[in-house]
């Protein structure tokens, strides 16, 4: 698989991954309807209203948002002029604007993007990761993390927060109406299947875990095709491969271990071991270290 | 009723021809910036040169051959106009420069030299630049070419006068020399 089929497929897959959020949250609509009967329509707009203020401020001023989340601070050219050679190479490989450039002092070798838009890109990289790392491996890891960029990543993970949130209101929202005899009892003379009721009840309470294991999988998709989109701009699988591999071998993690901003690092800050596969936002490193061989194997 | 539907066909074909005119005219530009990147690292490079041929003359007095090849390929780039001279000069001074390494790597006193370090530096990442933005002007050639060709932006090319244009080929030798196997 080369990186243009491997970027293809990642980006169908979360296309496929969006689709299947929106069904959801129609699902969890249409089950709440079944459930309570029509005093529940207002609740749908409301909880997706409430999701999309919180979200949208993260998103539009993520860039500094998360400088305070992560304690990195903003540096010059001149505080760095190899670290700024090195992403004004991968600008002009991407033709992407000149980002931000961040430095979060910690010895765990680690690297995240974040920003609204192209022209409000931050990268950030750990002291850790540009003391351990060559010129071909920093490279590779300025690539992927513009490749994020270019992809538009932050947006992407903002829809998926805003459904996945929705999703959470709501079903939140109606299990207390349940607790306190809500909706149901003014409506009790509607004739609804009671098979009905029992499946619109199961899919209130796993919609919340399906939405989580939805975000978590375009989280991995946005991974992997940011490898891919690395190769693109760099066209050397061996320099994100290598960097990948140092990072493998590394067990040290960044020392800040806040869940709701682990999917922007290169590498998961959260402890392999006690995030199971499916919820990870990550894909396992192993397998993105095989994937690039692969393309290499190509040249 | 007629009317109206008729009006939108003739919006909607109308919509289409812009859109196409103007995807031609989009790439023909990237074009033209993507060369203009290219010309713009080649500069730095050049700029970089006298400095370091200067640099390694101060150790390696008796190397003037390696330093005439460099400065006859830089002369070169740097009167170089069309895509295909620019791009046989380039290659010209990118093998003149490794030569001038490669001399450099016999004087231990040189590669010490703090001045002689951050040249060096600064030529790597001058010679990622200058391939990155080879490659990106490639690129988006390529885009340009192939939407010359198909259907249905070909239909348009002519009216937007927009050619295909020329690819950038550094010819390297060291990128055919046969790999050396040893058993």
């Amino acid at each position: 698989m080369n990186f243009r089929t491997a970027q293809a497929a990642n980006r169908r897959k979360t296309i496929g991954l969006l689709i299947g959020m929106g069904v959801l949250v129609w699902l969890v609509a249409f089950a709440a309807l079944t459930y309570f009967g029509q005093s529940t329509t207002a609740i749908v707009p409301i909880a997706v209203g409430i999701a999309l203020v919180s979200v949208w401020g993260s998103y539009y001023g993520s860039d500094k948002l998360v400088l305070t989340m992560t304690g990195a601070k903003l540096i010059q050219e001149s505080d760095n002029p190899k670290l700024f050679n090195l992403i004004q190479e991968v600008t002009i490989a991407s033709g992407l604007p000149m980002p931000k450039v961040a430095i979060v002092i910690d010895s765990a070798p680690n690297a995240f993007a974040t920003g609204r838009n192209q022209e409000h890109a931050l990268i950030a990289f750990t002291t850790g990761i540009l003391d351990v790392m060559d010129r071909d491996q920093l490279q590779g890891v300025i690539a992927h993390e513009m490749a994020h960029v270019a992809n538009r990543d932050t947006l992407v993970s903002a829809v998926a927060a805003t459904t996945a949130g929705a999703i959470a209101i709501l079903s939140d929202m109606l299990t207390r109406m349940m607790w306190f005899g809500g909706g149901r009892s003014r409506d009790r003379d509607n004739n609804a299947n009671p098979l009905a009721l029992v499946f619109s009840l199961l899919i209130l309470i796993l919609a919340p875990l399906a939405a989580m294991l939805l975000k978590s999988a375009i989280s991995r998709k946005r991974e992997s095709l940011a490898d891919a989109t690395a190769v693109a701009f760099t066209r050397n699988p061996a320099g994100l491969r290598s960097a990948l591999e140092v990072l493998a071998q590394d067990s040290t993690v960044v020392r800040q271990k806040s869940n709701s901003i682990a999917h922007i690092w290169i590498e998961s800050p959260l402890d392999a071991k006690a995030v199971s596969k499916l919820f990870s936002t990550h894909p396992p490193i192993q397998e993105r270290i095989a994937v690039l061989k692969a393309m290499e194997s190509l040249n | 009723m007629e009317i109206i539907v008729i009006l939108g066909v003739i919006a909607l074909i109308a919509v289409f021809f812009v859109a196409q005119y103007n995807r031609l005219i989009r790439l023909n530009i990237s074009v033209n910036e993507a060369w203009a990147q290219i010309e713009v690292q080649l500069k730095r490079r050049a700029d970089l040169i006298p400095n370091l041929v200067e640099t390694v003359k101060g150790y390696a007095k008796h190397e003037q051959s390696t330093f005439d090849a460099v400065v006859t390929a830089r002369a070169k780039a740097t009167t170089a106009t069309t895509v295909a001279d620019t791009a046989a000069a380039d290659g010209m001074l990118t093998q003149a420069l490794r030569g001038l390494l490669a001399v450099a790597e016999a004087y231990p006193d040189l590669k010490a030299s703090a001045n002689f370090m951050s040249l060096q530096e600064e030529l790597a990442t001058t010679e990622n630049k200058v391939a990155f933005s080879r490659q990106f002007y490639n690129d988006n050639v390529r885009s340009l070419n192939t939407a010359v060709k198909t259907v249905p932006t070909n239909f348009f090319a002519g009216f937007a006068k927009v050619t295909e244009r020329e690819f950038y080929e550094v010819e390297d030798p060291q990128d055919r020399k046969a790999p050396n196997v040893k058993f």
